[in-house]
């Protein structure tokens, strides 16, 4: 008895034994965790498609406050307000993609245009930061900004998705007195201490996450330097409606 | 019968309250500070884990004769990776808002120690059965402590009861205000170590007087 309690051992400790015991439980679990991802798989693409409307919602101001929000109405709002649309890099508006052009949606009530939407699509501390910036329609005032995803540090930079932060963009204008092109930046701080002339360009910071801010400043620098020309086009109809077939049309 | 019954209370009443991991073994705590702002996150977090622990234990235990020594630790991580990763998946499928809420955290359940302590305290030296019962428990105990700070934490740092306002207006208007620290991580150690000397200070059931 005790004998074969020896061999049996050693045999679970034999080399072969090992390798063939991992190998085995590697291939049972990777199986196991490829068949749960795959079955999911719709779920979540859903799930991401619909997290991104209602991010883009959100940056535009149509979501409606303490209500609480079913994929259907999001979806019914979405397809009222909420135009994808894309733009030549002189900046006019095409009702489909072409080679260099650039993704952008338009908000629109009742076929009037209302503003715009930039996708911004920039490098943080830890991964990319995907989110939306909105405009008024004249081209230079933002009506809200929204994160949909990001792999910042949750507490510090992670806070680019709360409320409070969020909220910071909407008024701040991209034009300076000069009428050029400032961007909005993340201050270092609070914009308060802030000389009165750049408390327009700036929005709060997050403490704790001074690199996460200086990044995100460059990434919506850099993506508006991109869309100006689509932003000339709206600054040159200021004060004036458009009707979306005709901004389409143009 | 009886027997077996009274035997799986007394694994049950072990994990959850005498060797509650979070107030007695103090484990898991780096996760049971970041999660407990609100009641909601809490909760899924809780269910998550006591999941993977019950069923980590039945699986590890089931193996207990074949895991290869040598190789012990790897293929319990294994298993309890493989566990979270699909829990990770199926929050993401169905409570999105959520899962994106937990973010990280759900991924650090591999890391939280009550699990891989069970594994290799218990389940490795126990039957499938009562190893479940372990994890479960072990789960519970968590789940306690966890559910009990983000109340206080959600009641006391927003007013709020899973996302609902309960404090009603006029206590606002005698000058109560939202306490900013419960939000922060420092209001979690507070309550927590509040809840572990009230645990071990309750006559007759504290672990000190066994």
């Amino acid at each position: 008895m005790s004998d074969k309690k020896k061999s049996n051992r050693s045999f679970k400790d034999s080399r072969v034994y090992v390798v063939f015991f991992a190998l085995t439980v590697a291939l049972v679990f990777s199986v196991l965790i490829t068949s749960a991802a795959t079955m999911l798989k719709p779920l979540h693409q859903q799930n991401r498609i619909l997290d991104k409307k209602t991010n883009l919602l959100e940056a535009a101001n149509l979501l409606p406050e303490n209500e609480k929000m079913t994929p259907e109405k999001i979806q019914a709002i979405y397809d009222t307000h909420i135009r994808e649309v894309h733009a030549d890099p002189r900046g006019q508006i095409l009702r489909s993609a072409t080679g260099d052009s650039l993704q952008l949606y338009l908000i629109h009530t009742d076929q009037q245009v209302q503003g715009y939407i930039v996708p911004i699509s920039t490098r943080g501390l830890w991964g990319k930061i995907h989110g939306y910036l909105a405009f008024e329609a004249d081209g230079e005032t933002v009506a809200g900004f929204s994160v949909y995803s990001h792999s910042e540090t949750p507490g510090l930079g992670g806070e680019i998705e709360s409320q409070w932060f969020q909220d910071n963009f909407k008024g701040k204008k991209i034009l300076n007195a000069h009428n050029q092109l400032v961007s909005v930046s993340i201050a270092k701080g609070r914009t308060e201490n802030l000389p009165e002339s750049l408390q327009d360009h700036y929005v709060d910071g997050i403490s704790g996450a001074t690199l996460t801010g200086r990044y995100l400043s460059e990434g919506l620098e850099e993506t508006l330097m991109q869309y100006e020309p689509v932003s000339i086009i709206f600054r040159q109809k200021k004060g004036t409606q458009t009707q979306l077939e005709t901004l389409l049309d143009e | 019968m009886q027997n077996d019954l009274s035997h799986y209370k007394e694994i049950l009443v072990k994990g959850i309250w005498r060797e509650n991991p979070v107030a007695y073994q103090v484990l898991g705590i780096c996760s049971a500070l970041a999660v407990t702002v609100k009641m909601s996150t809490a909760l899924v977090m809780s269910i998550a884990l006591t999941l993977v622990a019950g069923f980590s234990g039945l699986i590890i235990s089931s193996l207990r004769h074949l895991i290869p020594s040598n190789i012990r630790i790897i293929v319990e991580l294994t298993v309890i990776a493989s566990l979270v990763i699909i829990t990770d998946q199926i929050l993401q499928a169905y409570l999105y808002d959520i899962s994106k809420q937990l973010s990280i955290f759900v991924g650090l359940i591999i890391t939280n120690c009550i699990i891989l302590g069970r594994a290799e305290a218990f389940a490795l030296a126990n039957n499938p059965a009562d190893s479940f019962v372990d994890g479960i428990a072990n789960g519970l105990g968590y789940s306690m402590i966890l559910v009990a700070v983000a109340f206080l934490r959600e009641l006391l740092g927003s007013g709020q009861f899973f996302g609902f306002s309960v404090i009603p207006q006029f206590v606002y208007d005698m000058g109560f205000q939202d306490m900013g620290i419960m939000v922060l991580a420092p209001g979690a150690f507070f309550v927590i170590g509040l809840l572990v000397w009230l645990k071990n200070s309750l006559p007759g059931i504290s672990h000190e007087k066994k």
